[in-house]
């Protein structure tokens, strides 16, 4: 009896590996695979300037929201990773005036950036994770 | 608070959770607390975990046996981890690689859904009013300081590194400091910068994010002092159960 | 000189050391041994402890000081043990109190020998000390105390020598009540640290006055039973009896401390002051179990309080074996109290991300070439004494 609860249990398991595969590639709850044409790049991109370190996610604006590439490139942001710290007025008092994510995070859109600030920030503590994380699974491959 | 407190509590509903029973106000007036418009009950003590719930630690008018009685503030849900705080207090106060005097914790609090939020929580020395690690030092080269409040190692040369004082810290703030052979700790910069004119410390003064508010608790024209009396303002410090009375004091505002 | 040195070695009467080979290499042995520890507490000293030991910002304290407290509890015990005799005059508690009170001295300057490398300006305590004398603080009152405690221990142990009774059972008063309050306050170095809540307590004192007793009891037999193996001397039968009656003794404060282990286990695990909780889980049912249940419970006090009653505390080599065995959990006592009141971080509890639940201790190898060190000083000693005091015996009078 008992055996045959855990041999279901563990072919329950097998049958679900696939599910926790595709979360791992990036993809949604539902499954669906992350598709880098689609949505744009799968890495985040993190900038450490002019503070160390916010991230931006291609997977929560597109996959996710829904938005489309045309409304942030290229009027609010280039396709090019750290394009955008290059320039003298990334900062908070720009966003707050509506500028780059201040566009669509200025409280009427979507949340404002003066509130959640560690939704964006993930701080230096963040980021070495992140690099922890990476690193473990380039380790892993 | 007893069970009895907890039931009427329950049954006068959330909304009038602010008002503090008379039993309370009395239990806190025997600690020596005062109570203002800062302490908001039972809503101050959401914010800190559930077994660190403690009511004492507001900072009562009046009740700031310094002048200057130095002080910070930390408005927590600002602090972006950017760590400028750390790396100004580094260059300014000397800190070697293995110790800090200030550094930035991380909290999560689960959200539905398996989202969780974050919170970066700077901590210091609390510069406490009952400082456990000056009671403990064998040779008298730790004090808190007559006049402005500031726990420091004062006279370094005394230290003989029982390290008692770390253990008896709280707040693990203290380090031994090997190259100069004592214990170290932060002074609100004492020694590197308000001593010589400056008005605020080197964290306060790095930080983008207006997080770290440093300043004389005792001047009612203080931000420090306007900060934690301002209507409508949470506050608690950390590890209010071991009775150092601590005097950095975190708000929500 | 030379006469007053005389009266305090004598040259005749007592018992006659073995000397043979095996003896002489192991002094030189131990000797080796307490000079490696020297030169590493040493080295720690000058490279600092962050570059050689385990100790950290989390865990300050390490074995060391688990070392210290083991061998100054065992120190304040055997004043305990040699007062009963030669200051409150039972006789049954004779023959022991001249090896006791020797033994008192050579453990406590193990033990300060040890702290001394974890202190890492020690020397500064001389000038400190009374420059700076604090007196809220129980680390200032421990170490002067222990001070005069040893200053009044050489003297007692001079006048015995010189067999000026009335003088040396005097000094022995005053030596148990200086070494009492010094034992109480390393007690309180622990049970008054707010915060620390698995120390903290005022049962602490009182705790460490009855390990005292406990250690003072058991060290005495062992030492005794080895001495008298090591030098093939036969036992006298007053000899004999006074081991019993210590053994009887022991068996009391081993129960005391039976008792004491339970309720605060219990105390522990149905309570919850935080902190003490975890650190008592960790002891029952974690990292540290096996050093709870193995160490303290099993070799510290099941085995050796079993051993004692079957045998009714009369079979020599029972004893010995019991009092080896209960010395090593003892060690295990001190060493899980030092090093599990500070494993609890600060700010456990509050849902923390990439902060430890528990720190972790383990020690380096300078610090346990000091502990070996120190061990090694105390048994050096222990044999010289036996040689040069000529088994420490007692004069009937
Ligand atoms: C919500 C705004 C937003 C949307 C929508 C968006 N992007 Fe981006 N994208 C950015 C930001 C911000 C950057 C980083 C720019 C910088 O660093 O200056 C970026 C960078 C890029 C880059 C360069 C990054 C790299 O790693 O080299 C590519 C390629 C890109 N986006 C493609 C896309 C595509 C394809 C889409 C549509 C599927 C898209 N983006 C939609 C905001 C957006
Ligand atoms: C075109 C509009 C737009 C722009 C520009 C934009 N965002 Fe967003 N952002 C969104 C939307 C829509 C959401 C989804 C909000 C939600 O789920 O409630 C979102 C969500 C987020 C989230 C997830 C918040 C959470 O709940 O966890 C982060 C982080 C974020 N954005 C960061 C950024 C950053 C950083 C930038 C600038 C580099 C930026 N966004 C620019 C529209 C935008
Ligand atoms: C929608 C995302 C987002 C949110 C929310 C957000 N920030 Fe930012 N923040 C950014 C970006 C993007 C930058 C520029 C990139 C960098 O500095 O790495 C930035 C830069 C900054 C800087 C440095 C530049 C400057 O303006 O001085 C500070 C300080 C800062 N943020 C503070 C905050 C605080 C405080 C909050 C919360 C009240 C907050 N931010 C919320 C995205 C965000």
């Amino acid at each position: 009896m008992r055996i045959w609860l855990e041999m279901s249990i563990f072919a329950m398991a097998l049958l679900l590996q696939p599910l926790s595969h595709a979360a791992d590639k990036g993809g949604n709850q539902a499954g669906e695979p992350y598709d880098e044409d689609t949505y744009g790049p799968q890495a985040p991109t993190v900038w450490v300037k002019p503070v160390k370190s916010v991230i931006f996610e291609h997977r929560v604006h597109t996959m996710d929201a829904g938005l489309d590439c045309g409304s942030c490139h290229d009027d609010l942001f280039e396709m090019s990773s750290g394009a955008a710290a290059e320039k003298d007025d990334f900062t908070m008092a720009a966003i707050y005036k509506g500028k780059y994510c201040g566009s669509c995070h200025d409280g009427s859109t979507v949340y404002n950036a003066n509130t959640r600030c560690t939704t964006c920030h993930i701080g230096v503590r963040g980021h070495q994770r992140l690099e922890r994380a990476q690193a473990e699974k380039g380790r892993a491959k | 608070m007893n069970d009895k407190d907890v039931q009427r509590r329950e049954a006068l509903g959330t909304d009038r959770r602010q008002e503090i029973s008379l039993l309370e106000r009395r239990a806190l007036l025997k600690l020596g607390f005062a109570i203002t418009g800062v302490f908001l009950g039972g809503s101050v003590l959401s914010l800190v975990s559930e077994r660190r719930a403690d009511a004492a630690g507001a900072p009562a008018i009046g009740g700031y046996p310094y002048n200057p009685h130095y002080t910070m503030v930390i408005r927590e849900r600002h602090c972006i981890d950017c760590e400028l705080c750390k790396e100004a207090c580094v260059k300014t106060n000397g800190v070697p690689a293995y110790g800090y005097r200030t550094t930035i914790l991380e909290k999560r609090r689960a959200l539905e859904e398996g989202k969780f939020e974050t919170t970066f929580m700077p901590v210091l020395c609390n510069h406490c009013n009952k400082p456990p690690c000056v009671r403990v030092c064998p040779t008298t080269a730790t004090w808190k300081d007559k006049t402005t409040g500031i726990v420091g190692i004062y006279r370094p040369s005394l230290c003989i590194g029982c390290k008692t004082c770390m253990t008896a810290c709280p707040y693990n703030a203290r380090y031994f400091n090997e190259e100069r052979r004592t214990i170290d700790k932060c002074d609100f910069c004492f020694a590197s910068r308000l001593s010589k004119g400056e008005k605020t410390t080197a964290c306060a003064a790095a930080c983008p994010a207006d997080v770290r508010v440093f300043g004389n608790l005792a001047d009612p024209g203080d931000r420090v002092y306007r900060l934690l009396h301002a209507p409508e303002t949470m506050i608690w410090v950390l590890r209010p159960e071991t009775g150092a009375v601590p005097n950095v004091f975190y708000v929500n505002t | 000189m030379n006469t007053h040195l005389a009266g305090i070695f004598p040259r005749t009467g007592g018992l006659e050391a073995r000397r043979s080979t095996t003896l002489t290499l192991t002094l030189a042995f131990l000797a080796l041994l307490a000079v490696a520890g020297i030169v590493a507490g040493i080295h720690s000293l000058v490279v600092g402890h962050e570059h050689t030991f385990g100790v950290s910002r989390g865990v300050p304290w390490g074995i060391l000081i688990a070392t210290y407290v083991f061998f100054v509890v065992i120190s304040t015990g055997l004043c305990i043990v040699s007062s009963i005799g030669h200051v409150f005059g039972f006789k049954e508690f004779m023959p022991i109190a001249k090896r006791a009170v020797f033994l008192s001295i050579v453990n406590i300057s193990a033990g300060f020998l040890v702290i001394a490398f974890e202190i890492e300006s020690s020397w500064r305590m001389v000038v400190g000390n009374v420059v700076g004398a604090n007196l809220t603080s129980n680390i200032w009152w421990m170490g002067t105390l222990y001070g005069f405690y040893l200053v009044l221990m050489v003297v007692e142990f001079v006048m015995l020598q010189r067999g000026r009774h009335g003088l040396a059972s005097a000094c022995g008063l005053a030596v148990l009540l200086t070494g009492i309050a010094a034992n109480s306050n390393l007690g309180a170095v622990f049970g008054l640290l707010n915060g620390q809540w698995f120390w903290q307590g005022p049962y602490m004192p009182i705790y460490f006055v009855t390990s005292a007793a406990t250690s003072g009891a058991v060290a005495i037999i062992f030492y005794t039973v080895l001495a008298y193996k090591v030098n093939g001397w036969q036992m006298s039968e007053a000899m004999k009896q006074s081991l019993h009656s210590i053994a009887k003794l022991a068996v009391l404060m081993l129960a005391i401390i039976v008792f004491f282990t339970f309720w605060r286990t219990v105390a522990g695990v149905t309570g919850s002051a935080p902190g003490r909780h975890e650190a008592l889980l960790s002891l029952l049912n974690g990292p540290y179990r096996f050093n709870f249940w193995a160490g303290e419970v099993l070799l510290g006090l099941v085995l050796p309080l079993a051993l004692l009653l079957v045998t009714r505390g009369r079979n020599v080599n029972v004893l010995f074996v019991a009092t080896i065995i209960a010395m090593v959990g003892m060690f295990f006592m001190r060493y899980d109290l030092v090093i599990l009141g500070q494993l609890v971080p600060p700010y456990h509890g509050m849902g923390l991300v990439d902060y430890p639940e528990f720190y972790t201790y383990s020690p380096t190898l300078h610090e346990q070439l000091v502990v070996v060190g120190g061990a090694a000083f105390c048994g050096l000693f222990f044999l010289l004494g036996e040689r040069f005091f000529r088994g420490h015996l007692v004069d009937s009078h």
